[in-house]
C-alpha cells in the first residue's frame, strides 16, 4: 500500500493477507450503537488470584503433617541426647574416677568411657542434624564396649558406679535406634542385659541376692529409655494425626471457597453475556427484530464477537490479550474478512478489566469489517497499543464508542477518512 | 508514494543494477517480474549463491538477499557483504522483530517482509541504490517494539510515526493523525531508521547511509553520537 491512500480508492487487495477472502456476509455495515459492557464484576481468573486463600489454600506448616511430626520429634531428640550425655558425664565419669585405683584394668574402662563419649557425642549431633549414623555398626560398637567394660571392671565393681556401662549405655543404645521401631530398642536392651547376665554367670555371681540385684538393674536401666522412646513416638504420631486432620479441614474449606468463587465468576460472566447478546436475542425471540434487517444482522455480528471474546477471556493461555484478539479475528475471518494480524513484543500480564478495555472496541470494529482488516499489537512492559485498520464502509460518521482516556489509563481513538477506518486502543502504565 | 521522492535523484542516470539471491526459482521469477515494472531498475543476475551471483555481475548496485538459503539463516554472509560495501536489501518470510533488527545490525540497508508486496519492494530497492533509508511497515513495527536495552533512543514523534505507519501502512493517514505533512512523517520514520545505523557491527553500508542522511539534512552529525567519527572516516568520495 502506498501513501496515496488518502486520495486513492480502496485497494482491491490488502497488502498482506493471512488467508484468502471468502464470501462476504452481506449487511454488516451501518452505524453502531455501542453499549459498554459492565466491567466491575469479578470474572475470569485474575480476580481469583487476588484472594490469597484461593491461590494458596493452606498456610505453610499446617499443610504438611510430616513436618509437624518432625518439629514435635525434635524436642524429644534434644531431650534424649541431653540425658545420654549428661548421664555419661555426671554419673559415669565420677564412678570410674572414684574407683580408678581399685580397678583391675582401669585404662581399659577409662578408654572405653572416652570412646563412648566421642562416638555418643557424634551420634547425638548427627541425630539432631537429621542425619543419624548407621544404626547397626554403631550398636555393634556399643555392645562390644559393653562386653569389654563388664570384663574389665572385675567382680568387685560389677554392681557399682565404676561399671558405668550398665546404667549409662542404654541411653546411647536409645540414640542409635531413634525413630525406628521399638522392637529394635528392646532387642538392644535385651542384648545389653544378656551381656550382664553372661558376665555374672561366667564369674559365678549367681546367688539369689545377685540375681535379684540383676533384675533390679535391668528394670532400672531399661524402663526409662523405653518410656522416653515410646512416649516420644506417641507424641509425634499424635501431632502428625492432628496436622493431618487440620490439613483436611483446610482443604475442604479451600474447596468450598473455590466453588463459591467459581459460582460468582460464572454469574458475573452470565451477566456479561446477557449484556452482550441478551437484548438482540430477546428482540429476535419476541419477533420485535427482523432477521433480514441489516441493522439486526449487524447487532448479531457484534453480539457474536462479544460472546466469542468472553469465551476466549477465561481461557488459560500464556498470552491472553493476543488470544482474545485472535478469537475476534477468527470470527471476522469466518465472515469472509481477510485478516492480517501482526504482533510485536510481549504484553505484560494485564488484568481482565484492562484487556477488555483494550480488545472490546477492536472486536466490535472487526465484527463490522468488510473485505480486509489489519490488526496490529505493539507491546512493551509499560505500554500496549492495539490497532485495527479496515476499509471505510461508508455510513454516517460518529460511530463507535466514546473516544478518550478512561480511568484505567486506556486511551481509545477512532478515525475514518473515507478510505480507511482506524481504531486504536492504548494502555500506558500509570 | 515514497518512491517518488527517491526516484527524482535516480531519474536521468543509468538504471540501477539489481541482483536477486534466493533458493526458490519461483520467488526469483516473481521478484524479477515486480522489478521489471519499474524502468529505473534492471535485474543483472540471479541465483542461490551470493558469491556466484556477484561474480556474474560484480557491478550491481543493490543485492536483494533472501535471509534463508538452503535451510540456513545467512546473517554471517549478510554481514560479510555489507562489510564489503554491498548495498543489501534483505527480504524474508521470517518477520519476527529480532531477525529484522539483527539484519539491520549486520548492515542491511533495509528489511522487507516477503508479503509486503511490489510497491514496497521497488521503493526499497530504489532508496537503497541512493543510500537512502526506506522503512516498510513490518520493519517499523520491529523498531517501535524493540525491547533491547541498548536500542537507539527515539523521540516521541519518531516512535509515534513508526507506530502509526506500522498500524495503517498509509503515510497520508499517519500525517492526518499526527497533524503534520507526509514529508515530515517520512522524515520522522527515516530519522528513526538512521539512528539504527549505530547498532551492531560497523559496515561500509551503514556509513554510506549515514553520510547521505547528513547530506540530505535528515540528521546532524552530532545527533548520531559515537558514529560521527566513524562516518567521517568511512565516508565515500562523492
Amino acid at each position: 500500500m502506498s501513501t496515496e491512500l488518502g486520495t486513492a480508492p480502496v485497494p482491491a487487495e490488502p497488502p498482506a493477507r493471512r488467508a484468502p477472502a471468502g464470501p462476504t456476509r452481506p449487511g454488516q455495515a451501518g452505524p453502531a450503537a455501542y453499549p459498554r459492557l459492565p466491567t466491575s464484576e469479578p470474572a475470569g481468573t485474575d480476580e481469583l488470584a487476588a484472594y490469597p486463600r484461593f491461590a494458596d489454600p493452606e498456610p505453610a506448616g499446617v499443610g504438611d503433617p510430616a513436618a509437624v511430626a518432625r518439629a514435635s520429634d525434635r524436642g524429644a531428640r534434644v531431650a534424649a541426647v541431653a540425658i545420654a550425655l549428661a548421664w555419661h558425664l555426671a554419673v559415669g565419669l565420677p564412678g570410674v574416677l572414684t574407683a580408678w585405683s581399685a580397678l583391675p584394668a582401669a585404662p581399659l574402662v577409662g578408654g572405653a568411657w572416652l570412646l563412648v563419649a566421642v562416638t555418643g557425642g557424634l551420634a547425638g549431633y548427627r541425630l539432631l542434624r537429621g542425619t543419624p549414623l548407621p544404626a547397626t555398626p554403631l550398636a555393634g560398637l556399643l555392645l562390644a564396649v559393653d562386653a569389654a567394660v563388664f570384663v574389665a571392671v572385675g567382680d568387685r565393681h560389677l554392681f557399682t558406679a565404676a561399671n558405668w556401662v550398665w546404667s549409662g549405655l542404654a541411653w546411647f543404645l536409645l540414640l542409635t535406634v531413634w525413630g525406628r521401631p521399638a522392637t529394635r530398642l528392646l532387642v538392644l536392651l535385651a542384648a545389653h542385659s544378656g551381656i550382664a547376665l553372661a558376665t555374672l554367670a561366667g564369674r559365678g555371681v549367681t546367688e539369689p541376692a545377685d540375681l535379684a540385684r540383676f533384675a533390679m538393674y535391668v528394670y532400672g536401666t531399661s524402663s526409662l529409655p523405653v518410656a522416653v522412646f515410646v512416649g516420644s513416638a506417641a507424641i509425634a504420631w499424635l501431632a502428625r494425626d492432628r496436622a493431618r486432620t487440620a490439613a483436611a479441614v483446610g482443604a475442604v474449606a479451600a474447596e468450598r471457597a473455590a466453588a463459591e468463587r467459581a459460582q460468582q465468576a460464572r454469574q458475573a460472566r452470565l451477566a456479561l453475556v446477557d449484556a452482550a447478546a441478551g437484548t438482540v436475542l430477546g428482540d429476535l425471540a419476541a419477533g420485535r427484530a427482523d432477521p433480514g434487517d441489516p441493522e439486526v444482522q449487524r447487532r448479531c455480528a457484534l453480539a457474536a464477537a462479544r460472546l466469542r471474546r468472553l469465551i476466549a477471556e477465561s481461557d488459560d493461555v500464556p498470552d491472553p490479550l493476543l488470544h482474545e484478539l485472535r478469537a475476534a479475528a477468527d470470527l471476522a475471518e469466518r465472515a469472509g474478512v481477510a485478516i492480517d494480524l501482526v504482533s510485536v513484543g510481549v504484553p505484560p500480564p494485564l488484568p481482565v478489566r484492562l484487556r477488555r478495555r483494550l480488545a472490546e472496541p477492536l472486536a466490535a470494529e472487526l465484527a463490522g469489517a468488510r473485505d480486509w482488516a489489519r490488526l496490529t499489537v505493539v507491546a512493551g512492559p509499560d505500554e500496549v497499543t492495539v490497532g485495527v485498520v479496515t476499509p471505510d464502509r461508508g455510513g454516517p460518521a460518529g460511530t463507535g464508542p466514546p473516544v478518550g482516556t478512561d480511568d484505567d489509563g486506556v486511551e481509545h481513538a477512532h478515525e475514518r477518512d473515507g478510505v480507511i477506518r482506524w481504531t486504536q486502543t492504548r494502555w500506558r502504565r500509570a | 508514494m515514497d518512491a517518488d521522492a527517491v526516484a527524482e535523484s535516480v531519474t536521468g542516470g543509468p538504471p540501477v543494477g539489481v541482483s536477486i539471491v534466493d533458493d526458490h526459482p519461483v520467488v526469483v521469477d516473481g521478484v524479477r517480474a515486480w522489478l521489471a515494472t519499474e524502468p529505473r531498475l534492471r535485474v543483472l543476475a540471479t541465483g542461490d549463491d551470493p558469491d556466484e551471483v556477484l561474480r556474474a555481475a560484480p557491478e550491481v548496485d543493490v543485492v536483494l538477499l533472501d535471509l534463508r538459503l538452503h535451510g540456513r539463516m545467512v546473517l554471517d554472509k549478510l554481514a560479510e557483504l555489507c562489510a564489503a560495501g554491498r548495498r543489501v536489501v534483505v527480504y524474508s518470510e521470517h518477520t519476527d522483530p529480532a531477525t529484522m533488527l539483527a539484519a539491520l545490525d549486520a548492515g542491511a540497508v533495509a528489511f522487507l517482509a516477503k508479503h509486503e508486496g511490489r510497491e514496497h519492494c521497488v521503493a526499497t530497492v530504489l532508496a537503497a541504490a541512493s543510500d537512502r533509508p526506506y522503512v516498510p511497515p513490518a520493519l517499523a513495527g520491529a523498531m517501535v517494539g524493540d525491547p533491547r536495552p541498548d536500542r537507539p533512543a527515539l523521540s516521541d514523534k519518531e516512535r509515534e510515526a513508526l507506530l502509526l505507519w506500522f498500524q495503517s501502512m498509509s503515510k497520508a493517514s499517519v500525517a492526518r493523525r499526527m497533524r503534520i505533512s507526509e514529508h515530515t512523517v517520512k522524515q520522522y520514520v527515516d530519522r528513526a531508521r538512521i539512528k539504527y545505523t549505530r547498532a551492531g557491527r560497523p559496515a561500509k553500508t551503514k556509513a554510506a547511509l549515514l553520510a547521505r542522511a547528513i547530506e540530505d539534512g535528515l540528521v546532524r552529525p552530532e545527533d548520531i553520537g559515537i558514529y560521527r567519527s566513524h562516518a567521517a572516516a568511512d565516508r565515500p568520495t562523492p
